[in-house]
């Protein structure tokens, strides 16, 4: 077996309670590297199309990668693949805490789970005895993420539902510590499986082809990472939450659901806001990463809890015209307890107030006033009353009372807090990604709106090229597992003391943004590894891993999501922006929104697929794609 | 003409005010100057918090380096780059 690897699948069966250890296929893990690469290839090759994802075809697949169980920072995280029951494709999550490193130090490097139990039911795997405990969970059941792992203990790592998976919320997400696999409603696809959670042990050891490369090279990293002015500072210090005065500045701040770009009042959910009013501790939420960009805040009558990230402040604040930093931290922590993706309930509850607003639905949530929320989000997780409703989502709540001109989703997920109109790069990634309206699969805007080096986000030069190379390396990221925070790293330090005011500046950003083809081609240079990621898989693995190397990888993943997502029913069509998105400006120089239709045909072109979307045999051919 | 300038946090730390609120400032090189001329004697305060940002009119940056003409309700922020998600 390839170095990086235990070697095995762990399969289980809940309809049986039975299990089996498989190989993993060397050649798979090869062409699709692990996470999400190879669960995709699992999934695809696993089930039949048109499943119904709440139905017991539909595997729920935990994926770890070759970086996964070593001590490479940002490493601990794992992957989770299953069909979507959100937007009926591709279905992806990806969370930190210690479940990854729990999952490698049993020898595992996936577990598939298929079928249902008829009753709740816990795992308990040990990977040192090979065994797999069926538990009675009925206990657990009800019980919110916290209580659950508090009750499963601190010897075991675990991945646990809330409520909002157990009563199929089709947003709800996966657990693990304090992090969540929030998006595309893999919480309700276990929660269908009446499965609340699987804790592993394990003691085993992961064999690196070049142990004393890797831990010195580390060692140096670490020292790089500490002094790097975004994983070393700035997510040190503020989170993620520090980009909320930047993306305000841009008028790309969702604010009452993306009708505006800019709140007055932002600065009262931002990072340096909440350093300086009621962070209580700052902490890393995932094993072994020393950004630790986990912010701790207290929540009355709970304690201290995990803080928000940027996008559950955006769109649980300003989204809903709320800035009182005591209301967020209060539905953040209900969300994360409850086991439901933030982002997609703060564009619910937005998109729930417009309805109010527009007289189409009786919500009885209304912009700037938090009352009723917290109740609100309680029976969204127990689908009560109306929150049976929003626990839909947004796609579903349009087709009912209308308002599909506003509900901000892209193939029924609903939109992260970047507004596009601002960030057209941003908006081609949200339009053309696997899994829908979401920002980490690809991190478009970095090059355009947030990072430190930015060209102009409103032009149509490059903005086809960046989500394109973008979304390839988000893919292979994914795949290895590391967080994808760790590409913020790859600019760096000098870079980031460049004045945007100084002629260096300007000259470097207008090549940049005529670079095209010239781009395209650099990343996919197969020279010698360059970033500390490739530089770790070859030290890992034993096989060079370079840029170029990635783009191919993370390219072929790609367009297996992209294959999978066409099986399933899902066409061109589905690539595109809610009509807000694309018709209403937030721009007085501008009069209309986010130009897609102009970009997405080069986009196509660049990916190697024709005029309505799908990938030409001779690009599946290419990149080793078996449909 | 009402120009609004929306200070960072840093700046809006150093002067205790969030926003501030210029009239007759046709110009952004105008609107820097009466910026810094309300850090009165701390102007070397306003210029190390400025260093690195650039300036955004509207949302969309402008270059300090040309007398940019603004228009009445015009906002202007200073930027800084970082790494959310
Ligand atoms: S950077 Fe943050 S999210 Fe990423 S691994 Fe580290 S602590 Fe976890």
């Amino acid at each position: 077996m390839i170095k990086g690897y235990a070697g095995r699948i762990l399969d289980v069966d809940l309809g049986n309670r039975s299990f089996a250890f498989r190989p993993l296929d060397e050649d798979t893990a090869r062409l699709y590297l692990g996470g999400k690469g190879y669960g995709t290839r699992l999934l695809y090759d696993l089930t039949p199309p048109g499943i119904d994802p709440l139905g017991p075809e539909n595997p729920l697949i935990f994926a770890t990668g070759p970086l996964n169980g070593s001590l490479a920072p940002q490493s601990n995280r794992f992957a989770v693949i299953c069909k979507s029951p959100l937007t009926g494709g591709i279905g992806s999550g990806a969370c930190g805490g210690s479940f990854a490193f729990g999952l490698k130090k049993a020898g595992i490097d996936i577990l598939i789970v298929r079928n249902q139990s008829a009753t709740p039911v816990r795992l308990e795997i040990d990977g040192d005895r090979d065994s797999v405990t069926f538990l009675d969970a009925s206990d657990l059941w009800g019980q919110g993420a916290r209580a659950t792992q508090a009750a499963l203990g601190k010897g075991r790592n675990h991945a646990v539902i809330g409520p909002a998976g157990e009563n199929l919320v089709l947003y709800a997400g996966i657990v693990s510590d304090e992090r969540i696999a929030g998006r595309t409603g893999v919480g309700a696809v276990m929660g269908s499986k009446h499965l609340k959670a699987v804790s592993v042990t394990g003691t085993r050891k992961l064999e690196l082809e070049d142990p004393e490369k890797f831990n010195d090279y580390t060692k140096w990293l670490r020292k790089l990472f500490r002094a790097h002015p975004v994983l070393g500072e700035k997510l040190r210090r503020y989170g993620t939450m520090g980009i909320v005065n930047t993306t305000n500045a841009r008028n790309i701040l969702p604010t009452r659901n993306f009708k505006l770009g800019h709140h007055p009042d932002a600065m009262d959910v931002s990072g340096e806001y909440l350093e300086d009013h009621g962070l209580v501790g700052v902490k890393s939420s995932c094993i072994h990463c020393p950004v630790a960009c986990g912010r701790e805040v207290t929540v009355e009558g709970v304690g201290r809890v995990k803080g928000p990230e940027y996008e559950t402040a955006a769109l649980l604040g300003p989204n809903l015209e709320i800035t009182d930093l005591r209301w967020v931290n209060e539905w953040n922590e209900l969300a994360d307890d409850l086991g439901m993706d933030s982002i997609s309930l703060g564009v619910t509850l937005g998109f729930a107030m417009e309805l109010q607003e527009k007289s189409l639905l009786q919500s009885g949530l209304t912009f700037g006033d938090a009352t009723g929320i917290s109740a609100m989000i309680r029976d969204i997780a127990h689908r009560r009353g109306l929150g049976n409703d929003l626990a839909d989502g947004v796609k579903r709540m349009s087709e009912r009372h209308g308002g599909a001109d506003f509900a901000m989703h892209v193939k029924g997920l609903e939109l992260s807090a970047y507004d596009p109109r601002g960030s057209y790069a941003q908006g081609v990634e949200y339009a053309t990604t696997s899994r829908g309206g979401c920002h980490v699969q690809g991190a478009s805007m970095y090059f355009e709106s947030t990072g430190p080096l930015t060209i102009d986000p409103q032009s149509l030069r490059l903005k086809a090229e960046i989500p394109v190379v973008q979304q390839n390396l988000a893919c292979a990221i994914n795949s290895m597992v590391l967080c994808i925070f760790t590409t913020y790293g790859m600019i760096p330090k000098q870079v980031h003391e460049l004045d945007p005011k100084s002629r260096l500046y300007r000259t470097i950003t207008y090549f940049f943004e005529r670079s095209g083809p010239m781009y395209r081609l650099i990343t996919k240079l197969k020279l010698r590894p360059l970033t500390w990621f490739e530089q770790w898989l070859t030290y890992v693995t034993g096989q060079t891993f370079t840029s170029g190397h990635l783009q191919e990888i993370g390219e072929r993943i790609f367009n297996l999501e992209r294959m999978y997502n066409l099986r399933e029913g899902l066409t061109g069509a589905d690539d595109t922006l809610p009509h807000r998105m694309r018709h209403e400006s937030t721009f007085p120089h501008l009069d209309s929104g986010h130009p897609l239709d102009q970009l997405l045909p080069t986009y196509y072109r660049i990916r190697g697929w024709d005029a309505r979307g799908v990938p030409l045999q001779r690009t599946l051919d290419r990149l080793k794609v078996r449909t | 003409m009402s120009i609004t300038v929306e200070l960072t946090y840093d700046l809006a730390k150093a002067l205790g005010v969030r926003r501030l609120e210029l009239e007759g400032t046709p110009t952004l090189r105008q609107v820097l100057q009466a910026t810094r001329d309300s850090f009165g004697t701390e102007g070397a305060t306003f210029d190390k918090l400025t260093r690195v940002t650039a300036l955004v009119v509207n949302g969309v940056i402008a270059s300090r380096s040309q007398d940019t003409p603004l228009q009445d309700g015009d906002r202007v922020s200073f930027l800084k780059a970082a790494a959310g998600g």
